[in-house]
């Protein structure tokens, strides 16, 4: 028979202090960690992170390319955020993001470089949308409808749409493939009216970001500010009291998880008719969805905190393959940010509850356990 | 298709299936204490690895397999921590594991002065039982000649089935999965249970992910699993949460994989499907049983245990 020596119990709300400050331990603890592995593989972690920093914010044109690596995990953390707020596991993001690039970058090659550019950029990104929400529907349906578990199709969703992509450019002589390239396989260039403009005199940095940044405000509007998204958060605190309340639950999931898809999308479109400027598998399969996880869950699922932690993530995903030049494995960045989501995981406990000692005369809990043998 | 190819292909099948025998009954085991680790990805290339790693030190393949379980057990119970104690989401927990373990497994591959990628295994396994009664028709050729690890795996399958429905602890665990509620008032301690069979899961997932590195692909690079950890949880639910089912299944994704080396060997038309279509292949057949197994009413018939996915908040009783 043990006597518990913590006890645990439910907090209310959490303090400001608190909802900042364990993220921010969570982060600071993953370095911990990175740092005890880069130790025992004989690198200096000081040497690492100071490189690190270096790379991500310690020039101009570190900070824009930081930006355009956030732009993408901006909208992917968007998109976990409110499907996670309402209890949707879409873990398809990454296929998503992939079918909005594939979309975005039909659109730009079918409209052509006659189109203006005030036509052919919107619909291009929209375009992008569309993609995912389209993917997203493919598990979104049978979910809503037939029950079947989300988790497990969106997850094959995502290497079903890895696996179109690479036989869009790899596979097949699609519209979407360079014609003129024939040695090694690339994307057809979208023409320059579809893409996103440059931000005059920055370094390659172009206005996705800051269409990115609306997109984060517009979901956070839809979910605090609107009588849908008091519904949605009805539904996602409890689907019981929601129907009681006469909410249409399965209609609220389905938008829900359309909308979440969407925004995958949207940051597929806009690496495409941005940076990138075609369907570029070496681009585009860098884990950006499995990445919006991490970053909907360091921001506590507030799409407009996904903003600043979209950032940091961008930097370290920015900062990378730079730590090659150093002999540190890239791969360096992925261990920290998986420490980081394990760790902001774990403090969510902390967030949701308080401990403390019990009283100095422990009550006699012998009954209440009694089934601890 | 004549009769060699069709046995060399189901020959293949197995080969190919193996490890994710492994990582399937594991899960079913983890699932089977109502606790869902969506980790296995993680922990199976961490075993990879730490599997890669031991065995090219000593030069030991037990050597191996046993660190690439103690590793993947040890990767479990990060998500053992989190889930069970701290009662956070298991789904975000799990995929936490994943993405950690995913970056973790490339960077001791890579990382250090003499950094293990590129490397050949400095010991592989290798096939037994060749001769003798590798004559039976069909049956011989499928069943004997394969490393000692199918056979293995055949023993855990069994093990596994044998210990979840026919002993005590194996109803404890049943009981924890479907009830532990009453689990815990029969005098079952539920958060223990959790914990022992998660971690069996990560150990199951390290030496399925070590099966990669020292027998199907045995030189080290990043992420030589493919996506068998998400392939393994999929089979789960086409396995009916029982472990005898597993070995089909796995088998299954095993032959479907193989499926574009052999329409290779056949030649024209076969040979013109491409590779990035039949790539897809496994994850599409994934959805489909999905689609079949689970829809509507069906899902219950299926026997997932009833709370899975679910904390255990035993103050709330």
């Amino acid at each position: 028979m043990t006597t518990r020596r913590i006890i645990v119990e439910p907090r209310g709300l959490a303090s400001l202090r608190l909802t900042l400050g364990i993220p921010a331990a969570s982060v600071l603890l993953a370095l911990i960690v990175g740092a005890i592995f880069l130790a025992l593989t004989g690198n200096s972690p000081w040497e690492v992170y100071r490189q690190m920093a270096k790379t991500a914010f310690g020039s101009a044109r570190g900070l824009s390319e930081t930006l355009i690596s956030a732009t993408p995990l901006i909208l992917t953390g968007v998109a976990a955020a409110v499907a996670f707020k309402m209890l949707v596991w879409n873990i398809g993001a990454e296929g998503q993001f992939i079918m909005g690039a594939v979309f975005a970058a039909g659109a730009g090659i079918a409209l052509g470089s006659g189109t203006p550019a005030l036509i052919a950029i919107p619909v291009v990104i929209l375009a992008g949308g569309v993609g995912g929400a389209f993917w997203a529907s493919v598990s979104a349906v049978p979910k809503v409808y037939l029950g079947v578990n989300e988790i497990i199709t969106t997850l094959m969703l995502n290497f079903i749409a890895l696996n179109f992509m690479y036989y869009l450019i790899f596979g097949s002589s699609s519209p979407w493939r360079d014609p003129e390239v024939s040695q090694f396989p690339s994307g057809r260039p979208i023409p320059d009216s579809g893409r996103i403009p440059e931000i005059f005199g920055s370094q390659r940095l172009d206005y996705g970001f800051f269409i990115a940044v609306a997109f984060a405000i517009l979901a956070w509007f839809l979910i605090s500010k609107t009588r849908w998204g008091f519904e949605v958060r009805v539904v996602g605190d409890s689907s019981d009291t929601a129907r009681y309340a006469g909410i249409a639950v399965p209609r609220k999931f389905l938008g829900v998880f359309l909308m979440s898809g969407a925004f995958a999308g949207l940051a597929g479109s806009l690496y495409v008719a941005g940076p990138v400027g075609a369907l570029d598998p070496r681009s585009l399969d860098l884990g950006l969805g499995f990445t919006g996880i991490i970053v909907a869950a360091l921001a506590r699922l507030n799409p407009v905190a996904v903003v600043p932690v979209g950032i940091l993530m961008g930097a370290l995903n920015n900062a990378g393959p730079s730590l090659q030049s150093i002999q540190v494995p890239a791969a360096t960045v992925q261990m920290l940010q998986g420490a980081i989501l394990i760790f902001a995981v774990a403090g969510e406990f902390f967030i949701a509850n308080r401990l403390r000692r019990p009283e100095k005369k422990p009550q006699v809990a012998v009954a209440a356990q009694g089934g601890e043998a | 298709m004549n009769e060699s190819t069709l046995i060399l292909t189901l020959f293949a099948a197995i080969g190919l299936g193996t490890p994710l025998v492994f990582a399937t009954v594991g899960e079913i085991i983890t699932e089977r204490a109502g606790n869902l680790n969506l980790g296995v990805q993680g922990m199976m290339l961490v075993g990879a690895v730490a599997g890669f790693w031991a065995t090219f030190n000593t030069e030991n393949l037990l050597m191996g397999i046993i660190v690439a379980m103690i590793a993947g057990a040890a990767m479990s119970s990060i998500h053992a921590f989190a889930s069970v104690t701290l009662r956070v989401s298991q789904i975000v927990s799990g995929l936490a594991l994943t993405i950690f373990g995913t970056g973790l497994s490339s960077f001791l591959g890579e990382a250090g002065s003499e950094p293990l990628v590129g490397n050949p295994s400095k010991a592989v396994f290798e096939p037994i039982l060749e001769s003798g009664l590798a004559d039976i028709p069909v049956l011989g050729p499928l069943v004997f000649g394969h490393d000692i690890m199918v056979y293995v795996s055949w023993l855990t399958v069994a093990a596994a089935s044998f210990y979840v429905f026919r002993t005590r602890m194996g109803l404890s665990l049943r009981a924890v999965g479907e009830d532990p509620a009453s689990a815990e008032s029969a005098g079952v301690n539920v958060a223990r249970v959790r914990y022992v069979h998660i971690m069996i899961g990560g150990a199951l997932a390290g030496l399925g992910g070590a099966y990669y590195s020292l027998a199907l692909v045995p030189t080290w690079q990043n992420e030589p699993i493919g996506q068998a950890g998400w392939i393994s949880i999929a089979l789960v639910i086409l396995a009916s949460w029982r472990p005898s089912r597993a070995l089909f299944a796995a088998y299954l994704f095993g032959a479907a994989e193989r499926l574009g080396f052999t329409l290779q060997t056949l030649g024209e038309p076969w040979s013109n499907i491409p590779s990035n279509l039949l790539a897809m292949l496994p994850f599409l057949l994934a959805i489909i049983a999905m689609l079949l197994l689970t829809s509507g009413k069906r899902a219950k018939f299926l026997g997932a245990p009833a709370a899975l996915g679910l904390p255990y908040f035993r103050e709330q009783r």
